[in-house]
């Protein structure tokens, strides 16, 4: 399985934390960023194939935030995952350009499909 | 039938404190009507009356003054003439050729052509009888009239005529005397009291009424037309002292009274007034008639118009009542959504989070030495459990979003009864394990409509959901669709036992739920509310004629 690398977005720190090492465990290059802005700084730096991305951030709309990733990064798989969940906002996110939406809590099991179906489609 | 699409808890109370106060509204409407006119009515019948009455009294004592004058004056004149004729006798005949017998009777009859006098009477200066002429010969022959009142007057004034009495014959009658001119002889004849009566018997005093003259006693001189004996005690006052024409309305009665000019007697006259006034008492009787008759017609009209317009300003009112009763649920249905929302939205969070610790736990418990762990099974157990309830509790957060996500999902043109035909397929197994029949009734005229499908899908799943719970086993669901003016109606009735009037009222407020605990979130039917809101329709829950429950989802026709 080759290397690839992975920004979860999301205020929440501990869900954070331990996503990145469930899937750096499973060999997926994993970085975390807390804030909208943080996230932006770190696409900008380095080519991310997935960004899993929460629609409620602290300091920017989701929306918004995946509208600066695909102007940054357009190849870049962006994979929304929100509590605040309804298959709207969802649609709204895929037709914006995300890959595809989770609804919190999501099993892990199935997180891990939708990040491989993700990265599987990529370039 | 009592039908629950919106209430608010109180309106009980506040719809009873409007029934007062439409009462209240009604009972001033018809009192006013009653004082503008009615009122009026009566105040018109009472002066029309009133003047009537007043002018008839004026008209009468004029009547009666004339009357009065015209009779003294006719009395006046003949005593007069009866006592001038005598007079007349007495200066042209001496005593001695009075006194021969034949010429006292030739005198009577030259002056009694007409029957004035009854008879004719000669007497000396000691008061001995000397001549008689008349019926009562024998019983006066021998009388002597010295003690007597009238002679005693008329000898000393010259004349007199004489009140009523009985006298020597016995029989009431009154005389006119006069004396010669050297007062030695009196020649006296006695008025034929008939005729006398006669002429205040023709008087027009109308029926009641009464005619007749009093001495300066108050004694009765003629015969009283109404048959008095004598003058009532009350009636005293009528005699005049001074002679001129009085009026008196005195105990229903008028009354004239006036002095005669020969001698101390009055002339009264007597009219009743309530005698008189029987006609236009009677008219007056069926004028009362005729306005309690109007006036009943106009309370009755009044009140029916007053009712039917206040009812009708009530059911307005209660119209209203109703829409700003729909428009606070609505309002309040969308706080909750609101609430839900952020409350599932927050919940959401630790729950991921609940659930990935564990799943990071139950892999960390990879790289641990078996042999070292005891309760490894335990631990996975656990780890296990702990996701199922993670699962369980987003299963609810999850619902309770979709209860109050704004859908802006993708409507299409459908046609319902297909709709429903497909919904009843997926739970045609389940209807069959539980012995339920579904009956369908559905117009073949429906049109199309543009909707949600897989929402209002969702809305007849919980609403046959329900329906199959109600039922339990062995019963039937009938759903109808039909076509009104504005809007399409789908119904589900079931034939379980119904809900009791205060779950009707809250059966489609979130959680609200009368499943034991742990078998339902009761958010179903607060789904459907709110899905089909938003499909611009409305839905409603009553009890059935026959029992069980009936829900009716309205939708608009036109695409909203």
């Amino acid at each position: 399985m080759s290397e690839f690398s992975i920004l979860v977005v999301d205020d929440e720190e501990e869900f954070v934390t331990t996503l990145v090492h469930r899937l750096r465990k499973r060999g997926w290059a994993s970085e975390g960023a807390l804030t909208g802005s943080a996230a932006i700084t770190r696409v900008a730096a380095s080519d991310f194939a997935v960004v899993l991305l929460d629609m409620r951030l602290p300091d920017m709309d989701g929306g918004q935030v995946l509208q600066e990733i695909k102007k940054i990064r357009p190849a870049s798989r962006v994979v929304i995952l929100t509590g605040h969940a309804s298959a709207s906002e969802g649609e709204k996110g895929i037709r914006n350009g995300a890959f595809d939406y989770l609804l919190k809590p999501v099993e892990f099991e199935t997180l891990l499909e939708k990040l491989q179906a993700a990265r599987d489609c990529g370039p | 039938m009592k039908m629950y699409t919106a209430t608010i808890p109180g309106s009980a109370l506040k719809v009873r404190s409007r029934e007062s106060y439409y009462a209240r509204q009604k009972r001033l409407f018809v009192l006013v009507v009653i004082l503008v006119a009615i009122i009026p009515l009566l105040f018109i019948s009472w002066t029309a009356s009133h003047f009537y009455q007043k002018s008839w009294l004026n008209k009468t004592t004029v009547a009666l003054t004339s009357l009065a004058n015209s009779r003294r004056e006719i009395i006046d004149l003949f005593l007069g003439s009866q006592e001038n004729i005598l007079a007349g006798y007495a200066e042209l005949y001496d005593f001695a050729w009075l006194s021969t017998p034949g010429n006292l009777e030739k005198l009577f009859k030259a002056m009694n052509h007409q029957g004035v006098i009854i008879d004719l009477g000669l007497i000396a200066r000691d008061g001995s009888h000397l001549a008689y002429t008349g019926p009562f010969a024998e019983d006066l022959k021998d009388k002597n009239y010295a003690e007597a009142r009238w002679f005693a007057e008329v000898m000393q004034s010259g004349r007199y005529i004489s009140d009523v009495f009985t006298g020597y014959r016995g029989v009431p009658h009154f005389i006119v005397a006069v004396t010669d001119p050297t007062r030695s002889w009196v020649l006296r004849a006695t008025i034929n009291s008939a005729l006398f009566n006669a002429l205040l018997a023709s008087a027009e005093v109308g029926p009641g009424g009464d005619a007749f003259i009093l001495n300066q006693q108050g004694e009765l001189q003629t015969p009283s037309r109404l048959g008095l004996a004598a003058l009532p005690a009350g009636e005293k006052g009528l005699l005049t002292t001074d002679g001129a024409l009085t009026i008196h309305h005195a105990q229903g009665s008028l009354y004239a009274t006036t002095g005669m000019k020969n001698n101390a007697w009055t002339l009264v006259l007597k009219t009743d007034i309530p005698t008189s006034l029987a006609d236009f008492y009677r008219a007056r009787q069926r004028d009362h008639l005729i306005i309690a008759c109007a006036a009943l017609l106009i309370l009755a009209v009044s009140t029916i118009l007053v009712r039917s317009m206040m009812n009708k300003v009530e059911g307005a009112d209660q119209q209203r009542m109703l829409l700003y009763d729909r428009i606070r649920y609505s309002e309040k249905m969308a706080l909750i959504g609101r609430m839900a929302a952020n409350v599932a939205h927050e919940i959401n969070n630790p729950l991921q989070i609940i659930g990935d610790q564990a799943g990071w736990l139950d892999e960390l418990l990879d790289e641990e030495d078996p042999a070292s762990l005891k309760n490894t099974a335990e631990y996975r157990a656990a780890f296990a459990k702990i996701k199922a309830q993670v699962k369980r509790a987003s299963t609810i957060t999850h619902r309770l979003l979709g209860f109050s996500r704004s859908t802006d999902g993708l409507k299409s043109t459908i046609n319902v009864n297909t709709l429903v035909e497909e919904t009843v397929s997926f739970l045609e197994k389940e209807a069959a394990n539980h012995r339920i029949a579904i009956r369908r009734n559905l117009d073949p005229g429906l049109p199309e409509i543009n909707t949600d499908s897989s929402q209002l899908q969702q809305v007849f799943l919980n609403i046959l959901n329900n329906a199959f719970d109600a039922i339990s086993n062995d019963g039937m669901v009938n759903i109808s669709t039909s076509l009104n003016a504005r809007q399409l109606a789908v119904e589900f009735a079931d034939s379980g036992p119904g809900l009791p009037e205060e779950v009707l009222k809250k059966v489609f407020e979130p959680f609200f739920t009368t499943k034991k605990a742990g078998s339902g979130t009761g958010i179903g039917l607060a789904i459907s509310y709110s899905i089909v809101e938003r499909l611009g329709g409305t839905i409603e829950v009553r009890n059935g004629k026959q029992g069980g429950c009936v829900f009716r989802v309205n939708l608009p026709i036109a695409a909203s």
